[in-house]
């Protein structure tokens, strides 16, 4: 066994992630960090500041960082970039008046040199409401396509019903996974 | 534990034949031979199977000048004919390279220093020439201080991505003509432009919808019902009473309204002179406002107690008195932001 195998393994064995969760306030951001961890989601107040969960999923040991999106709280998300290895953007799919809002706030995170390495998952969340934007309308008005910089994947999901959530949560530990832990 | 069991049952055999038949023992000994010998090669091969291929420096320098052969074929083919192809042809070019870099830095563990050397100092090389090939195939347009042209000058399928990738500026944004595509489509269910207007909606047609109400003028809006959200955007003057909501109800920009909503979150945005009537189930907060106050919810109609079990809000719990202001931070001093109504000033009677 080569050293550098050795030292894969041991990497593999730590398999500890840091995902960072933003998008615009009232996106769904906390609703869907509880519910992915199994918690109610009937009595979540807007999020003055951050919450913080530790879960382990699929082996993996996950460091979720969910921060507040509201316009006062923005200037504070880059207290939150350090070594971050998956971003999760989240989007209200049917608060169409703000797309251009939450695009231009994306395009701006990812001029952001400590993201650079970041993989990005798009969340279009609330496809349980009615008058929710498919996530191919959202991915066409946020031109995710002109994205060259990261790894990104867009995923239509549900907070509320819970439906899609793990889907987006193991492509971004897929892909961070290939990147950081080197498969045997 | 394998070739123990052998030598014991071995040793029980030879015990049982005694003396006797020491010559027929071979056939034995050759089934143990023949064992050891596959214990063996089943050893050999799970050791080779350890001993990763790509960990080997012989290999590496193989692998290593095959895909810089690669990438050098590649910019041989770039003629400068065909300027898109020749752009397309040195971004792949450029993305072997980097993972060529990629590859070298994955490996580096097991090289020799002066193997790493040598490597390091081709990958340098294969740079040098991909730059220049760059230059010459695609020449960038000399600065010049041209007003009319300069806003064209960073065209981004030229230059392709930057090698690595990092900050820089960004991919192209694309043309404002996804526009059509965000603004409300035909079945939203709200009211939209409207002026000095009694506009109402019953519990059929609110039925569960997401609900927006924006740009409307010294409007009197009823929704009777239980949307599933609310977006107030861009109101003056109005008077927005609606049913139970069983999500957030969201509002910005909103001046000299009076508002009676029942939710489970209110998010509050540049709103000025407002009085809003609350119930909420977890927090309501406020962002950017001033002059808002706030009540209990008193607005009733026929069917609130069906819509407030179809909402699935707990009438129980109302935290209408518990604001959260972004822009107030301090503990212990209020925010001036926003206030309770007193009791002598709060509206009883909410009819049309």
């Amino acid at each position: 066994m080569g050293l550098l195998t050795i030292l894969k393994k041991m990497k593999h064995k730590e398999r500890e992630m840091r995902l960072l969760m933003l998008g615009l306030d009232n996106a769904g951001k906390t609703t869907i960090l509880k519910k992915f961890n199994g918690e109610d989601v009937s009595t979540i107040s807007p999020t003055l500041g951050f919450n913080i969960k530790t879960l382990e999923h699929r082996g993996f040991k996950l460091n979720i960082w969910d921060v507040g999106g509201q316009k006062s709280l923005r200037s504070y998300w880059r207290n939150y970039f350090e070594s971050t290895d998956g971003l999760v953007w989240v989007v209200d799919s049917a608060d169409r008046l703000r797309l251009d809002d939450c695009k231009q706030e994306l395009s701006a995170l990812l001029l952001e040199e400590r993201l650079a390495g970041a993989t990005l998952l798009v969340f279009a969340n609330k496809q349980d409401l009615p008058g929710a934007l498919s996530k191919e309308a959202i991915r066409e008005a946020m031109g995710l396509d002109d994205i060259k910089t990261h790894h990104w994947c867009i995923i239509g999901c549900s907070a509320v019903t819970g439906e899609n959530l793990l889907s987006g949560v193991d492509w971004l530990l897929d892909d961070i996974a290939a990147r950081v832990f080197t498969a045997d | 534990m394998d070739a123990q069991d052998v030598n014991q049952g071995n040793n029980n055999n030879n015990d049982d034949d005694g003396g006797g038949g020491g010559i027929r023992i071979p056939e034995r000994l050759l089934r143990r031979e023949q064992a050891r010998q596959e214990d063996a090669e089943r050893r050999r091969k799970a050791k080779e199977k350890q001993s990763v291929t790509e960990e080997n420096s012989e290999f590496f320098i193989v692998a290593f000048n095959r895909d810089r052969e690669a990438v050098e074929e590649l910019m041989a083919a770039c003629s400068g004919s065909d300027r898109d192809a020749d752009a397309q042809t040195l971004d792949r070019a450029a993305a072997q390279t980097q993972e060529l870099q990629k590859f070298l830095n994955d490996s580096v563990m097991f090289l020799a220093q002066y193997e790493l050397r040598q490597a390091q100092a081709s990958l340098q090389r294969l740079q040098t020439s991909l730059a220049e090939k760059r230059d010459e195939v695609l020449p960038k347009k000399k600065f010049a201080f041209r007003s009319r042209t300069r806003a064209k000058e960073p065209v981004p399928d030229a230059v392709g991505p930057p090698p690595v990738p990092g900050p820089g500026p960004g991919p192209a944004t694309a043309p404002d003509g996804v526009k059509a595509d965000v603004t409300p489509h035909a079945e939203q269910c709200g009211f939209s432009d409207m002026a000095a207007a009694v506009l109402t909606k019953t519990s059929e047609e609110i039925d569960k919808q997401d609900v927006l109400l924006s740009h409307l003028t010294d409007c009197r809006v009823r929704l009777y019902g239980s949307p599933c959200t609310v977006h107030i955007k861009h109101v003056r003057g109005c008077e927005i009473l609606c049913g139970p909501v069983t999500g957030s109800v969201f509002v910005d920009h909103c001046s000299d309204s009076t508002l009676a909503v029942a939710c489970q979150q209110l998010r509050t945005h540049h709103a000025t002179a407002t009085r809003v009537y609350l119930h909420v189930t977890s927090r309501a907060i406020v962002e950017d406002c001033s002059g808002v106050g706030f009540a209990p919810f008193t607005w009733s109609y026929p069917t609130l107690d069906r819509d407030f079990e179809a909402s699935g809000l707990d009438r129980a719990r109302n935290n209408w008195d518990q604001v959260d202001d972004f822009n107030w931070l301090a503990a212990g001093t209020p925010s001036p932001n926003w206030a309770v109504i007193a009791e002598e000033d709060r509206r009883t009677t909410w009819d049309l």
